[in-house]
Order: structure tokens, then C-alpha cells, then sequence
């Protein structure tokens, strides 16, 4: 009660206090909208830097005291207010002002973050692992809308500018094009005289009114622009717009894993400590609702029952005998063998479809099945093989969470080598098996008698197969899942009880979602608005997933480990990026670019562009972009990131040691202060003994200093409090 | 008064309007005046954010001043703020420190964590696992061998954690 006269009488804030905000902070402060009031007016924000002492008052936000006693502890501080120079003050009212500015940024940022309300009431009723899904799914529209704002600012625009204004492709009179006549048919246009069923098809396929579009690549012109005052090359800028897409891209994938990464390593991944943290950590607090509390509460008890086993299991593997660990190990190496013959069964499968459905022609439905042909068998592949590799992985008797693992590491493979096998593939049928000089492949450099456009129709690929993703996605929902829930929630017989209700299962969902992103990337720079197809795409998924999440599933029995996983998912994100990558790099520098169509057509390959391009710079800048990629340059730049490398790298190591050594040291401290202890405790016996009329105080004092030193190591204990008896 | 770093501006009007509407009768609308004024344990663990959690008489009792869980209207800001996303996690722990410790004697000991696991899993583990369980627990964050959690114990078993700060968190 003291406290509260205490601080009735302390006079209102000093002037420096008040800001050009004031009267926002008093609004701020005050728990009612009063006029007039007295009471002190409390900004945490205000407190002085005294740079004598910078600690106190960050530390006062953190001490675990009550409300009355931290605000006589500030009071306190702000008696000692030092006499500072007008430059000190000024500096200080400076650093406020930015510090306020930081915090109404900070708010209108998470304003324009969408789906904030949306994910947390997912986390909060499903769990972090399944909210760490949508995180990703909103990182990944987020860096798609931003690639196709760049790619429309740098390409789009200009073409259609260019293209309504009447700029036309100029033929350079460098090229000799008279070797090369036959490869310069190319008649994308659409017949109109075609059946009207034949728009949807095209829709579905690209081919028709959609392959002569923005869409796709054999649309675009070689306009360069050169006019007085303004320039613009049109092939430069699609290149250099796709390249610069992708380092983007890389640079948001890095920073995001710097960001879970170092969450990671602070925790040391997480893996020791099982029993604790669950029990401490497990509960999350932020559950509302009878349901889910009941849940989590199974949840948990199921977690630490299958932990429990695992150490049960472990220990009965450690103990088996040599024949039985002899068989098991047989047994493993036969079931990866299986898995490999499976999964080389579906590459095979997948090559030999993508070679069958380019070289067939016919017309109509029968069309329309044919290209999507190869979308069809991976879908397939991607559903059924890891199904089987699941039901195989029960058989090999691995750890529970070891099986989880090798299940995601197989999906992985699967899905993207699945993936590059089709581009293997395509790019055996355009480049003829590399070997340009065979029949087939002159005088173009790629098969020009069934690809007029090739770059044309690797986008049509890629569009087909992220297509085909969605629709199955869309399918699977509506045809799958709400009439699953409906027969398990009417029907009362054994079967639906036992099939149960859908459950969420986060890492197959994560990988379709990464197979989808690599097939964009790969497909970007032959089909520029690709990335706003998957925009759209993405964002359909999300209100989609979120619905049937909240209608048809329950919350996973399992739980995920969100954090180490998230790491795990960006990882195989980065290896999309990589096979992605490989192909603009192969295609941009190896290829003969089409001569029928494109923006590239008159180049021997689609890098021809830069080195003319940096030809009509000045010399200064011809010297200076020289000198960069030279030797004289990059190697000395090399052994310098070498160097940063390995000092990073002992950095980490000598931290890692200082951090082990002070953790044995605590140890050793502890045991000292209980040995000291006992050795107390033994003195007074044996004093006890010989002076039995010694009164009961000194045994107390001895479990005091034992308090005080509990406090100096416990924060919590509260400062003013009896000393307790131990 | 308040803890506006931790705390928004709106979100601390609102918080007033909760704190009114758990007693309208107790607490006034107006607080110029700083009325003293508690509300009692048995309303505030009715909150639906409270409910359903297993350990709302042990959080609403750490952050009371009497211990008993009556909060006044700056305990009742505190532990929101606390328990808000943007505290640090120092302060977290402190707080989940004094939560688990079930008998306030600065140490959580056997009996504290079976009590904490028997309603973590509402009492469907058997004795035995409940025991193996502890003695696992203990085991893994017993840094000095008193066969108890100190503080120091728990902070450092806490700092491995990756899910602390996203599982200690009450939306409001």
C-alpha cells in the first residue's frame, strides 16, 4: 500500500518524456479515454539511456516483478535522471522518435501480412505442425506474385507495348538464312475453322489459341528499341529478367532457411531431452475449445507412449543376437532393393510415355489423353509408390522415427528424379540425343520437323503438368475426401469406423507443393506468366486445404516436429531450385534457340545476347565488367570467401567448446555446493552431538546462506520474500 | 498502466473490456482513480481461453501478488503480456518455472512433474510409465544431481527447446 502513496505524490514526467507523439502515447497509456487525468502516465518507451548505466532499464522490462514494485524501481531510476548536454538530449529524443516510428511500421506491416488470423486459429486448433504447412504455403505465394510482378514489369509490359505500337522483329543482315529456310516455318495460328470443343481442349493443353499468347514463349519478338534518349532489348530483358528471377528466388530460399536454421542450432536440433520437453513444452497453451484440448491431451499421451517404445525397441535391438541381426539386415537390404527396382520401374515407365506421346498424332479426345499422358503416370507414381514404400517400411522394423524419415527421403527422390526423367527424356527427342549433327537434328541444331518451337513446348509441358496437379488436387478433395467424412460420420458399420476420418498428413502435402514450385521454375523461362498460374494456384489451395482441413480431418495422432522438418522441407526446396536451374542454365547456353519463333530466333543461343549487348556499352563499363569476371578478380575474391568461411568455421567450433566446457562446469559447481552442504550438514551433527543444548537458530542460518545462494542462481525467487525454510 | 512493449494499443483496450466483463459488477469502467479491485480465481480460469487448460488454477495463482489467484487489473495485463508472443523468453521461462513448480518451493521435484503429467495426459498413463516418465524427465534436465529441477535446470533445458516460445502462448 506504501508503493501507491508513493508514487501519487511523484510529480508528472519530465518534459523530455513528452514527444511529438504525446498525445498518441497518453491514449495509448490510459486503460479509459479521461480528460484531465492525474495519474502518472507510465511509457515504458521513455525510459533514459543513460549511458552510464545501459542495462537497468532493459532489465526492468524483463524482471519478474510485480507491477507495484517495478514502478517504485522506476520511479527510483528516474530520480537519478542525469544532466545531459543538449546534444545528448537531442540524440536521445532522435532515438525515440525512430524507435516509435519502428513499432507503427512493424504494426502496419503485419496488417498487409494476409491470412495471419486464418493460420493462427489452424495452429491453434491443429497444431504447429500443420500450421508450418500453411506458413510455407503463404512463403510460396508470396515469392510467385512477387516473380511475376518482376517478370510482367520487365517483359510482359514492354512486349505488349511494343507489340500494339507496331515494333516488328528486324532480321540483322549478319545471319545467313538461306541454309536454314526450312526452319523458319512456324505457323502457330489457330484455324478458325475448328470444332468449338477444340477451345477447351486447347485450353487444357496449350496448343491452339493458347500456344500463340503471352503464354508461352513463341510469342514474344526480338524488338530492340533504340530511340532517341530510351533503349529497350527485348531478348536482354528476358533473359536477364529469368536469371534474375531465379537469384531472387534463391536469395528469399536462404534467408528463410538462415531464419529456421538458427532457431535450430540454438536448440540443438531438438533431439535431446525427448521425455523433458514433452512434458514442459508439450502442452500448448494457446488451445482453446473442448475438442481440442481433449485431443492434444491423447496427443500427448500417445507421444510418450510411443517413445516409450522406441527405447523399448532399442533396447530390444541392442540385444539381439548375431543370427537375428544377421537376418534383419538381409531383410533390409532386400526390401531397398525392392524399393529401388519399384522406383526404377516408374522412371522407366515415365521415359517411355514421354517418348510415346511426343511422336504419336492424332486428333481430339484421343489427343488430349495423349499429351497428358506423362502427367497422368507421374501423379500416378507420385500416389502409389510411396503408398508401397510405407506398407515396405513397416516390414524393415525401424524405429518409428526413423521409418518417418527414410518414407520422406524416398518421396523426395521419387518426385523430383521422376521429374528430371521427363526432361531427360524431352530433351533426347529435341536435341537428338545431343548429337546435333545426326540427321534428323541439321541444319537447325533440334528436331525441326516435330518441334517447330521447342521452346514452346517444354512450356506446354510444365503448363500441362501443373494443370493436371491442381485439377487432381481439386479432385481428390471433392471426390475423395468430403464423401469420406460423410459415410464415416453417417455410417455406423466396422468399416468406416475403422477407415476413420481423414487426417492431415503434412509431409506429402509439403512435397506437392515443392514438385509443384520446380516444375514453375523450370517451366518460367519458356512460359512466362507460369508463375501467376501458380499464384492463383496456390492461393485456391490454400482457401481449399483450409476448408477441408476444418471439415473433413482430425488432428494427426502423431504429431510433427515442426522445426527441424521446416529446415528439412526448405532443403528439398533448394533442390528444386538446383535441377530447375540446370536446365535455364543448359538450355540458355547450349541449345540452338528455335528459328521460327521467340525472341532468341536469329542468335546461335540464347547467352549470344549478352556478350552483344555488353559489345555497345562504353569502354569504361566494357573495362570495368571485364576486369569483374576476370581472373585477377575472382580468384583473389574466392580465397578471400575461403578465408570468411574458415573463420566462421572455427568461430563455431571455439563457441561449441566455451559452450560445452561452462555446461561442466555448472555441473561441477552444483556438486560442489552440495558437497559443501553435506559436509555442513555432517559438522553439525557431530556439533549437535557433543552440544545438545545449542538452540535450533544456527541450523537455520545454515539453510539461509543455502537461499541466498539458490537466489543468486534463481531468478525466480522474489527478492522481498521471507526466506523460506528449506 | 501497462507493458506497451509486449502489449498493442488496441489489444490493451481490449483487455480492459475482458478483465470488466469476468466481474462487470467488481470492476469499474473507469480507472482513473486506480481502484483496488481483485477479481477471484474461480472467474478468471472460467475465461475461454483458460478453460480447457490443464494448469489455469497454477498460472492464474503465479501471477496473483497473494498467491491465491485473485489478480487486480495490472496481475491480469502481466499475464497476458507474459504470455503474449512478443515477451522474451527469459521471462517465459521464469513464469513456466513458477507454474510447474506446484508446491512453491523453487524446485520442481518428482511429485511436481507426476502431478504435471497426470493432467497433461488426464491420468491415462499407467503408474508405472507415469514413474518411468519422471524419472526419464529428470533425468535428462538434472544438471547437478539433486535427483530435482532448479531453476537453472529448467532455463537450460527450456533453451533447447524449439517449440517453448510458440507453445507457452495465449491468443487473445
Amino acid at each position: 500500500m506504501e508503493l501507491r502513496e508513493f508514487h501519487n505524490k511523484v510529480h508528472p514526467p519530465a518534459d523530455y518524456d513528452i514527444s511529438p507523439y504525446g498525445s498518441q502515447r497518453s491514449l495509448r497509456l490510459r486503460t479509459v479515454p479521461a480528460e484531465g487525468t492525474s495519474a502518472v502516465h507510465f511509457d515504458w518507451g521513455s525510459t533514459p539511456e543513460n549511458a552510464e548505466e545501459p542495462d537497468e532499464p532493459r532489465n526492468l522490462r524483463e524482471l519478474p516483478l510485480h507491477m507495484g514494485l517495478k514502478r517504485a524501481v522506476w520511479q527510483v531510476q528516474k530520480m537519478r535522471v542525469p544532466v545531459v548536454s543538449r546534444w545528448g538530449s537531442w540524440r536521445i529524443k532522435q532515438s525515440k522518435t525512430f524507435r516509435h516510428f519502428c513499432e507503427i511500421a512493424k504494426e502496419v506491416l503485419s496488417y498487409l501480412v494476409p491470412w495471419k488470423r486464418g493460420i493462427q486459429k489452424i495452429g491453434g486448433h491443429f497444431g504447429g505442425g500443420v500450421q508450418s504447412y500453411f506458413l510455407f504455403l503463404r512463403f510460396l505465394v508470396i515469392l510467385n506474385l512477387l516473380s511475376f510482378l518482376l517478370i510482367a514489369a520487365f517483359v510482359l509490359v514492354p512486349s505488349i507495348v511494343f507489340r500494339s505500337i507496331g515494333f516488328n522483329s528486324s532480321i540483322p543482315l549478319s545471319v545467313n538464312l538461306t541454309s536454314v529456310n526450312v526452319c523458319l516455318q512456324y505457323d502457330p495460328k489457330p484455324d478458325p475453322l475448328a470444332v468449338f470443343y477444340t477451345y477447351f481442349l486447347d485450353l487444357v493443353s496449350g496448343t491452339g489459341f493458347m500456344e500463340y499468347s503471352y503464354l508461352f514463349y513463341g510469342y514474344y519478338h526480338d524488338t530492340m528499341v533504340e530511340s532517341k534518349g530510351f533503349s529497350y532489348n527485348i531478348p536482354l530483358a528476358y533473359l536477364l529478367t529469368a536469371a534474375f528471377y531465379f537469384i531472387f528466388c534463391l536469395i528469399c530460399m536462404i534467408i528463410r532457411m538462415g531464419n529456421v536454421a538458427s532457431a535450430v542450432v540454438a536448440t540443438d536440433g531438438g533431439v535431446v531431452g525427448r521425455y523433458s520437453m514433452l512434458v514442459f513444452t508439450g502442452w500448448d497453451h494457446g488451445l482453446q475449445g473442448d475438442l481440442a484440448a481433449k485431443l492434444k491431451k491423447n496427443n500427448l499421451r500417445y507421444q510418450l507412449q510411443v517413445d516409450l517404445e522406441e527405447e523399448r525397441l532399442q533396447q530390444k535391438a541392442a540385444s539381439l543376437t548375431l543370427g537375428q541381426a544377421f537376418a534383419l539386415y538381409a531383410l533390409r537390404i532386400f526390401l531397398n532393393l525392392v524399393v529401388l527396382a519399384l522406383i526404377g520401374g516408374t522412371f522407366y515407365g515415365i521415359a517411355e510415355v514421354t517418348q510415346f506421346s511426343q511422336s504419336e498424332k492424332t486428333t481430339g479426345f484421343n489427343a488430349l489423353l495423349l499429351q497428358y499422358l506423362p502427367s497422368i503416370v507421374i501423379t500416378t507414381s507420385n500416389f502409389v509408390v510411396p503408398l508401397l514404400c510405407d506398407k515396405i517400411a513397416l516390414l524393415e522394423k525401424h524405429s518409428p522415427s526413423t521409418t518417418v524419415i527414410l518414407a520422406l527421403l524416398r518421396a523426395v527422390f521419387l518426385r523430383l528424379v521422376s521429374l528430371g526423367v521427363l526432361l531427360y527424356t524431352l530433351w533426347e527427342q529435341i536435341t537428338c540425343k545431343g548429337e546435333t549433327s545426326s540427321q534428323a537434328c541439321t541444319p537447325c541444331g533440334y528436331k525441326y520437323e516435330q518441334y517447330k518451337c521447342w521452346e514452346t513446348r517444354v512450356g506446354q509441358e510444365m503448363y500441362k503438368l501443373t494443370l493436371f496437379d491442381f485439377l487432381i488436387t481439386i479432385g481428390t478433395l471433392i471426390l475423395v475426401e468430403f464423401p469420406r467424412r460423410i459415410i464415416v460420420d453417417h455410417c455406423s458399420c466396422k468399416l468406416a469406423q475403422w477407415v476413420g476420418r481423414q487426417e492431415f498428413l503434412v509431409p506429402p502435402n509439403v512435397l506437392a507443393l515443392v514438385y509443384s514450385q520446380t516444375v514453375v521454375w523450370t517451366g518460367a523461362l519458356f512460359s512466362p506468366l507460369l508463375p501467376l498460374i501458380n499464384t492463383i494456384k496456390f492461393i485456391l489451395f490454400f482457401y481449399c486445404k483450409k476448408i477441408t482441413l476444418f471439415q473433413n480431418c482430425q488432428p494427426a495422432l502423431r504429431t510433427f516436429r515442426s522445426t527441424s522438418s521446416n529446415f528439412f522441407f526448405l532443403l528439398v526446396l533448394l533442390f528444386g531450385w538446383i535441377l530447375a536451374s540446370v536446365v535455364l542454365i543448359y538450355s540458355v547456353a547450349k541449345i540452338h534457340p528455335s528459328y521460327g519463333c521467340g525472341p532468341f530466333r536469329f542468335s546461335p543461343s540464347m547467352w549470344y545476347v549478352v556478350p552483344e549487348a555488353v559489345d555497345m556499352l562504353t569502354s569504361t563499363s566494357k573495362d570495368f565488367l571485364f576486369y569483374i569476371g576476370s581472373q585477377k578478380f575472382s580468384i583473389p575474391l574466392f580465397i578471400f570467401s575461403c578465408v570468411l568461411l574458415c573463420y566462421m568455421g572455427a568461430l563455431t567450433s571455439v563457441h561449441g567448446k566455451s559452450v560445452a566446457l561452462l555446461k561442466s562446469q555448472c555441473k561441477l559447481e552444483q556438486r560442489d555446493k552440495q558437497f559443501l552442504v553435506k559436509q555442513i550438514e555432517e559438522l553439525n551433527a557431530t556439533m549437535q552431538k557433543d552440544e545438545p543444548q545449542l538452540p535450533q537458530r544456527d541450523t537455520e542460518r545454515f539453510y539461509q546462506t543455502e537461499q541466498e545462494w539458490n537466489g543468486y542462481n534463481n531468478n525466480a525467487f522474489i527478492p522481498d520474500e521471507d526466506p523460506r525454510a528449506y | 498502466m501497462n507493458r506497451s512493449k509486449h502489449i498493442c494499443l488496441s489489444l490493451h483496450c481490449s483487455l480492459h473490456g475482458r478483465y470488466h466483463e469476468l466481474a462487470p459488477h467488481l470492476v469499474p469502467m473507469d480507472y482513473t482513480n486506480d481502484p483496488d479491485v481483485k477479481v477471484p480465481l474461480a472467474l478468471i480460469v472460467n475465461m475461454p481461453e483458460l478453460k480447457e487448460n490443464p494448469f489455469r488454477n497454477r498460472i492464474v495463482e503465479s501471477f496473483s501478488e497473494d498467491g491465491q489467484g485473485n489478480l487486480s487489473f495490472n496481475d491480469f495485463v502481466d499475464m497476458f503480456s507474459v504470455l503474449s508472443e512478443m515477451a522474451p523468453r527469459e521471462l517465459k521461462a521464469i513464469y513456466a518455472f513458477k507454474i510447474y513448480d506446484f508446491n512453491v518451493d523453487n524446485y520442481i521435484c518428482k511429485e511436481d512433474l507426476e502431478k504435471t503429467l497426470n493432467r497433461l495426459t488426464k491420468e491415462e498413463l499407467t503408474p508405472e510409465e507415469v514413474v518411468l516418465v519422471c524419472e526419464k524427465a529428470i533425468e535428462e534436465a538434472d544438471l547437478d544431481g539433486d535427483n530435482k529441477l532448479s531453476f537453472a535446470d529448467f532455463e537450460n533445458m527450456i533453451s533447447r527447446a524449439p517449440d517453448f516460445l510458440s507453445t507457452f502462448h495465449i491468443r487473445i
